[in-house]
């Protein structure tokens, strides 16, 4: 496989990686957000 | 702990892991030994096998501290979170296993014992999270599955661990061979062990937002309608 292929699959990598990321980020804002909720009740 | 240092602290497993990926591609040498450059997968399927077996050690753990330290229900959902963590590196583990061996031995499955043995443990686990959506009861759900937990760990290292190197395998050599000597590019020995453990803190906090959310719910269950 040529080096512009392992680029190609490198980018990719990193795309879904990044994209995880932010994911679990927003989530764990939400769920911070429902517990601090929760808790002002 | 503050906002700033948290956020500092995932942004840093952002960079690492994204380094570790990198190096999977450009910093390790592609095994020659392997058809072109398909050994660069096990800088992933190594990894995420390694993290399903320390998400299931974590299980027993948990669930040893719900049965001697008090019954306390925050410690079940531990144990069950790591066990749902556990099941989903184990699939993309043997997902990730099955593509590098449809390119090596030329089919996705091929009763190979490590294959075998890891979707074994998958079922097993499989069992636990059946096991505990048939029972209602809490108290009863959370010391039945704590049990099974603790038997299930005498069980997935012999799997995990000895199977492998007691059998004859497809598989190419585990890092330490029989002999226990390493036997691995060095190399590709730190991106595996980087790899490995980057994705083990990553497990870590998928398990920590997977048991702050069955709080939640428990908690909104417990409510007074």
């Amino acid at each position: 496989m040529e080096l512009g292929g392992l680029g190609w699959i490198f980018a990719v990598n990193l795309i879904i990686w990044t994209g995880l990321f932010v994911f679990l980020l927003r989530i764990e804002r939400r769920i911070a957000g429902l517990e601090a909720a929760g808790k002002g009740r | 702990m503050t906002r700033t240092i948290s956020l500092g602290l995932r942004a840093l497993l952002w960079l690492v892991m994204s380094t570790c990926i990198w190096g999977a591609f450009f910093y390790a040498w592609s095994d020659p030994a392997f058809v072109g450059q398909s050994s660069r997968i096990l800088f992933f399927h190594v990894p995420m096998a390694w993290t399903s077996f320390v998400a299931y050690f974590a299980a027993a753990v948990w669930s040893a501290r719900y049965l001697w330290g008090g019954r306390q229900m925050r410690h079940d959902r531990a144990a069950a979170a790591a066990v749902e963590c556990g099941v989903l590196f184990g699939v993309l583990a043997t997902v990730t296993g099955s593509l590098w061996a449809r390119i090596e031995w030329g089919a996705y499955w091929n009763w190979d014992p490590r294959q075998t043995s890891i979707v074994v443990v998958l079922l097993f686990y499989g069992a636990y999270l059946a096991l505990r959506s048939a029972m209602a009861d809490r108290e009863i759900r959370a010391r039945i599955s704590s049990v099974y937990a603790l038997i299930a760990l005498v069980v997935t290292p012999f799997f995990y661990f000895i199977v492998p190197r007691i059998t004859e395998s497809l598989h190419p050599e585990p890092v330490l061979n029989k002999e226990a000597k390493l036997d691995v590019d060095p190399r590709m020995f730190q991106v595996l062990i980087a790899s490995a453990l980057t994705y083990s803190i990553l497990f870590f906090w998928i398990h920590n937002l997977r048991a702050r959310t069955q709080a939640l719910a428990d908690a909104r269950e417990d409510e007074p309608s």
